[in-house]
């Protein structure tokens, strides 16, 4: 066993050889330099320091070129192609830059019906946009979801690309993320278009990402609901026609709109409801025909989805709340945030669950404090994402209350916060 | 969506069904027709206004055209309740003893809203002034509704083929605004309109890559959008040009090197 293991350990830094490598740079907001001088200049940048653990963030350059054009260069997801943080060489992978500006503006909101200016229908994202900058960075799941996501999409958009034949090979562009509350299914749905965005920019100009509001498609005059749908489908699919965006349409809780069809046989919803999932049904069926589209859906309870939907979802993504080594990793990015913040102070390097393992959990000075973090995880299990990354906040509310604190401290705080969140739950079931 | 009318003049600007939106104004007497029409880029979807200047342009004037024609759009869709200068003068009066009565609520929300508008525009039209003065600015554009790349509506002012020339060799600067505005009279672009809900307006601009300018935001990869109602206001000179005035050039070379910049402040229309 450990022989074969020794064995591994010398075959891996070849199979990290030729990988591909995602760079992305960030532009500075007020930058007008031509993407190809700064191509160049992040090449320059990679070959100086060819060897990388892992994903890693420059922000301050050597070079007065990259320094006033750019706010960060980074070497981003390799966790999700390699199981082991290990050496890169840059020089042998290929490397595929991506150079992006953000969008500083907030959603726009898209009205339908035009006598009532307050409902909107659909919020709308030029991206990449600030707004999500760092989202999917901060989304953190055991299994290979996201790059199982980011694979899918990839593979859609290529097969669009190619012109596969549809007729032969069928898919549909439709992802459905299903889970308990509180895991990060839009977060992570938000996240994904603004990543592909960026991935995909020497392909597509801009993306957009349109939010729609369900329950607005609902009209309160009978029989206008179905028309409702067809507008709004109608505004999608005039960014649509412009062959350089890459669209992204999410429709959150979209049992809310297709849980209507059993309902309606039970009798206990009007027709027109009805009318609304055939509406959305047919629509869907009309956009998917186009390259640069792709709809998003999220989802609570999968039961009450209509079937004729989920079979139109090509990837239905379980998402569960996260696990001990998931949450200490959150935790983890929480506590270096405070530190960076200076309200934990002074700073102390807490270990990675992975060289915790390393030294075999024994306990000693150095890692005392991340074994304690890792007991905070263990209890913290059954907990959800959402939760999880108010519990620093709540901890700091509750049982600190100055403005720094050691890291000592911070945790017994955030132990305390978390026996309290199960204390609360109990209450709550109890006295339902 | 567009006003019946516009959208029916779009797309098919020739079409015999269109409202008589002539795409050119009359010729008015002693005005003579140049040969940098012919430069220019394709005329657009859409109605197209074309105003020519006997003579060369100054940069000065270039930016009155953009402020003025930001201030009438603004205006005639309905995003301003009174054209600017009137609405900065009631708005912006010192308040007075007489006025310290109470008003209700509603009334505070609409001028604060008014305060704001007016505060924006103002910092546009001062930024403006700056852009201009730093590089030569050959394209306009105003964007009502809905976002930079998908707007409701669409209005450019282009002046790629306008000759700049200095201050003291160039037309009058209110002369050519008064033209301008003849022009777009003549064409009557904005009566067959449906009115239009307050919404956000944004202002973007060509101007040079290393001309300096920190407030507008660059957007290299912004293309002008296709969508949405639109009206294009084409800007030329003809007549006798000095050469010490830079000549205008249909080469697109020329115009590599200009890109996008959008403003960084989206103005709030309002109702009253």
């Amino acid at each position: 066993m450990d022989e074969t293991a020794g064995d591994l350990k010398q075959e891996l830094p070849n199979t990290c050889d030729n990988i591909q490598i995602h760079v992305e740079v960030h532009q500075n907001s007020i930058s007008t330099a031509k993407k190809e001088d700064i191509r160049m200049s992040v090449l320059k940048l990679l070959n100086r320091h060819n060897i990388v653990f892992g994903d890693y963030k420059w922000t301050e350059f050597d070079d007065g070129f990259l320094n006033s054009n750019v706010q960060s260069v980074s070497i981003v997801d390799t966790e999700l192609k390699l199981k082991e943080r290990q050496p890169i060489d840059l020089s042998k992978s290929s490397l595929s830059i991506h150079i992006f500006h953000l969008n500083e503006e907030g959603p726009s909101s898209e009205n339908l019906e035009e006598d009532n200016e307050d409902i909107v229908a659909a919020n709308h994202w030029v991206l990449p946009a600030a707004e999500f900058h760092g989202l999917w960075e901060s989304l953190i799941y055991d299994t290979e979801v996201k790059s199982h996501l980011l694979d899918y999409v990839t593979t859609t958009l290529l097969f669009s690309d190619r012109n596969v034949d549809s007729n032969l090979i069928s898919w549909n562009r439709v992802v459905l993320l299903h889970g308990p509350p509180g895991t990060g299914k839009t977060s992570l749905c938000k996240a994904l278009a603004q990543k592909l965005t960026i991935r995909l920019s020497y392909r597509y100009k801009y993306g957009q990402l349109i939010e729609i509001n369900s329950h607005s498609l609902f009209s309160k005059w009978f029989s206008e609901s179905g028309k409702l749908v067809t507008k709004m489908f109608q505004k999608i699919q005039e960014l649509i026609d412009d062959k350089d965006a890459l669209v992204f349409v999410l429709i959150d809780e979209v049992e809310s709109l297709t849980a209507a069809r059993s309902a309606f046989k039970a009798g206990t919803e009007p027709s027109d409801a009805i009318r609304v999932v055939n509406a959305v049904l047919t629509q869907i069926d009309q956009i998917k025909r186009y390259p640069n589209v792709v709809i998003l859906t999220t989802s609570n309870i999968t039961e009450k989805i209509d079937m004729a939907f989920v079979d139109r979802a090509d990837i239905k993504q379980y998402i569960g709340p996260p696990s001990t080594a998931a949450i200490f990793r959150i935790y983890l990015s929480c506590l270096e945030e405070l530190m960076k913040c200076q309200i934990i102070y002074p700073r102390q390097q807490l270990l990675t669950l992975r060289e915790l393992e390393m030294i075999g959990f024994v306990e000693n000075n150095v890692s005392r404090l991340s074994l304690l973090l890792k007991e905070i995880s263990r209890r913290s299990e059954g907990l959800s994402g959402r939760v999880l990354r108010k519990l620093p906040f709540l901890a700091h509310a509750l049982y600190i209350q100055s403005p720094n604190v050691t890291m000592k401290t911070f945790l017994q705080a955030l132990s305390l916060v978390v026996d309290k969140q199960f204390e609360e739950r109990r209450k709550l079931t109890d006295s339902v | 969506m567009a006003a019946p009318g516009g959208a029916e003049a779009e797309g098919v600007g020739a079409s015999p069904a269109a409202p008589p939106l002539p795409a050119e104004p009359p010729a008015a007497p002693g005005l003579t027709r140049g040969p940098h029409r012919g430069g220019m880029a394709a005329p657009p979807l859409g109605p197209a206004v074309s105003v020519v200047f006997p003579g060369a342009v100054s940069r000065e004037s270039c930016c009155r055209f953009a402020c003025e024609l930001l201030k009438h759009v603004l205006y005639q869709r309905h995003q301003l309740p009174l054209p600017y200068e009137q609405l900065a003068y009631f708005c912006r009066r010192p308040s007075q003893v007489g006025d310290m009565i109470k008003k209700p609520p509603s009334v505070d929300l609409a001028s604060k809203k008014c305060q704001q508008v007016l505060t924006d525009l103002e910092g546009m039209l001062q930024h403006l002034e700056v852009i201009f003065s730093l590089t030569l600015v050959p394209r306009v554009l105003i964007l009502l509704g809905g976002s930079a790349v998908s707007p409701k509506e669409l209005y450019e002012l282009n002046l790629e083929g306008v000759c700049v020339g200095s201050t003291e060799k160039s037309l009058k600067t209110t002369s050519c605004v008064r033209k301008l505005f003849h022009s777009l009279f003549i064409a009557d672009v904005f009566s067959e309109l449906k009115a239009l809900p307050a919404m956000g307006t944004v202002v973007m601009l060509q101007g040079h890559r290393d001309c300096g300018v920190e407030w507008f935001r660059p957007k290299l990869n912004y293309k002008v959008p296709t969508r949405g109602r639109k009206l294009t206001v084409n800007l030329s000179c003809d007549g006798d040009i000095s050469i010490s005035a830079s000549a205008p050039s249909s080469t697109t070379s020329v115009w590599e090197d200009y890109v996008w910049f959008q403003a960084p402040v989206t103005l709030k229309g309002f109702h009253e």
